[in-house]
């Protein structure tokens, strides 16, 4: 296969989501450097590499079909591609592996975007505590910028506190 | 446990209630899709994975209060054919049949809950009853959940609910569904419009067999298709009122037809019923379809009522695995139509006798 910018071999294949849509990348190894992707901390910068060749608009970053890379579940390996063929995911922990695409989807399969109804028994208290725990570092934060230092040191008490209840429940 | 043989004996208590409220909804099931937290989805486990989930899932279910003297088997120990029975009475899908090592079915003595380890997801629950009842349904399902989420961590998220292996499924991971017979919106040809209707509020609309399969028998799978953002008692609420006024629509349509049409209707009726007594060789298609329309007549009283339980017992009586189970051995298709036409002759003898006997 040809690389995308010029003549040589391509070596370097890249998975573009953009939009919610997939864009493939087939480069050489000079091309690929040049365009900053072969190095994984400028990952990030590729969308903007290619932003004036494709001319498809914003990047929301980039995924690898291959396994060692972002774009497979850390837990079972499953990959977005792979995702794509069949439909269905490889293990519970690719909803978080995958959650812009799965989000995307969900609105044309479903009513709403957020569950509603039978919690586990066993979770309840665990998602409870959860929701707290997010409330109180908001109050903390405000706290802090209104410069209510007392209130602040409380919030950071209960904070710790919460924390460590909700170790205990994992 | 109990023996494949000893399952097969009785019918299911569902499918034997044969009274007036059975006369357009015969059923109404339930389905819960769980998973293990952790554990990769049977469609993408390795081997020796999705056996440590059926070991750790078949624990817990064998104690289950409503499963004892229940049967449990994984489907690498059963015949093809005996899986096919099963599909036919709706206790297993035709994916799960499609299945061997790892996989198993467990399902109570009444038939009313059965269990399907390592399907599409790691557990389904599913509890069947007669009639429109998908709120009994599901309270036996539920209970079984509520007994199973004690000692096994279900996958679930505060956002997103249940994680289901599809994303179809996700949330409640329930699904909800009756099969109703509707003859008389059919003759009346306002099925069509009825079901692009069911379609427009979010419910799907199935074959005898689930997705992808042909309406025979004039019966039809309702259930819900979102899962996601209503709560179950929505769902099942909005399910059984919708249901409910088809149920109407079809009982108006079937008086509108013995008022207005009442000699077509008593055509197509004594024809089904001249070949049904009489046909020496029919096929599972050719039989749905006339056994719908004497069930028809039953409720209208043009027969026996007592005929509606008979044609219910042939529905799933005369499917080929359950034809070729009662036979003892494996059929070609000619000699199941033989057998088939048999049994029907054989079940309405006692309320149809045949005008003139030509089977000797």
């Amino acid at each position: 296969m040809k690389c995308d910018s010029c003549d040589n071999k391509a070596t370097v294949f890249y998975t573009q989501v953009t939009e919610g849509k997939l864009k493939k990348f087939t480069l050489c190894e000079s091309c690929a450097h040049q365009k900053g992707i072969t190095d994984p901390n400028s990952l990030l910068m590729a969308g903007e590499a290619f932003k004036p060749s494709s001319g498809s608009g914003e990047s929301s970053g980039f995924v690898s079909s291959d396994r060692s890379n972002s774009g497979c579940c850390d837990t079972c390996g499953f990959t977005l591609g792979d995702l794509k063929k069949v439909g269905r995911l490889g293990c519970p922990d690719c909803y978080g592996a995958f959650a812009p695409e799965i989000g995307r989807r969900l609105s044309s399969m479903h009513k709403g975007e957020s569950h509603v109804g039978h919690v586990p028994s066993g979770l309840v208290h665990q998602i409870e505590l959860d929701e707290s725990f997010k409330k109180k570092e908001l109050e903390l934060e405000k706290a802090i910028f209104d410069e209510r230092y007392e209130d602040a040191a409380k919030l950071r008490d209960e904070l710790e506190r919460l924390k460590a209840e909700r170790e205990v429940g994992k | 446990m109990m023996r494949f043989a000893t399952l097969m004996k009785h019918p299911a208590d569902w499918m034997t209630s044969g009274d007036s409220e059975t006369s357009v909804v015969l059923t109404s099931r339930v389905r819960l899709a769980r998973n293990l937290a952790g554990a990769s989805y049977p469609g993408w486990a390795r081997k020796n994975e999705r056996k440590e989930v059926l070991s750790k899932v078949q624990a817990v279910v064998k104690d289950l209060p409503g499963m004892q003297n229940g049967f449990l088997c994984e489907l690498s120990d059963l015949e093809s054919l005996q899986k096919q029975v099963l599909v036919e009475r709706h206790l297993i899908s035709r994916e799960q049949a499609a299945r061997n090592e790892g996989s198993a079915a467990v399902i109570n003595r009444k038939q009313s809950l059965s269990l399907m380890i390592n399907e599409e997801d790691h557990l389904r629950i599913q509890a069947i009853q007669p009639s429109l009842n998908l709120e009994k349904a599901y309270r036996l399902a539920h209970q079984v959940d509520q007994e199973l989420e004690k000692k096994l961590c279900f996958a679930f998220d505060a956002k997103w609910g249940y994680l289901t292996a599809c994303p179809t499924n996700l949330g409640t991971g329930m699904r909800a569904s009756a099969m109703l017979h509707l003859p008389g919106l059919v003759l009346n040809e306002q099925i069509g419009q009825v079901l692009k209707g069911v379609g427009k509020l979010g419910l799907a609309v199935r074959g005898l067999y689930g997705e992808g399969t042909e309406s025979l028998g004039n019966l039809y799978q309702i259930s819900n298709q979102s899962t996601l953002g209503e709560s179950e008692q929505d769902i099942l609420r909005h399910l059984t009122k919708v249901i409910g006024d088809i149920s109407r629509y079809e009982q108006q349509a079937r008086q509108r037809l013995l008022k207005n049409e009442p000699v077509m209707l008593k055509d197509r009726v004594g024809r089904a019923a001249g070949i049904l007594t009489h046909a020496q060789i029919i096929s599972s298609k050719e039989a749905l379809n006339h056994l719908s329309m004497l069930r028809l007549g039953a409720d209208l009283e043009i027969f026996s009522t007592s005929l509606q339980e008979v044609c219910d017992r042939l529905f799933m009586g005369t499917q080929p695995a359950h034809l070729q189970w009662a036979a003892e051995k494996k059929l070609e298709p000619e000699a199941r139509d033989i057998l088939r036409a048999q049994m029907i002759r054989d079940q309405l003898h006692s309320i149809l006798p045949p005008a003139i006997d030509i089977s000797e």
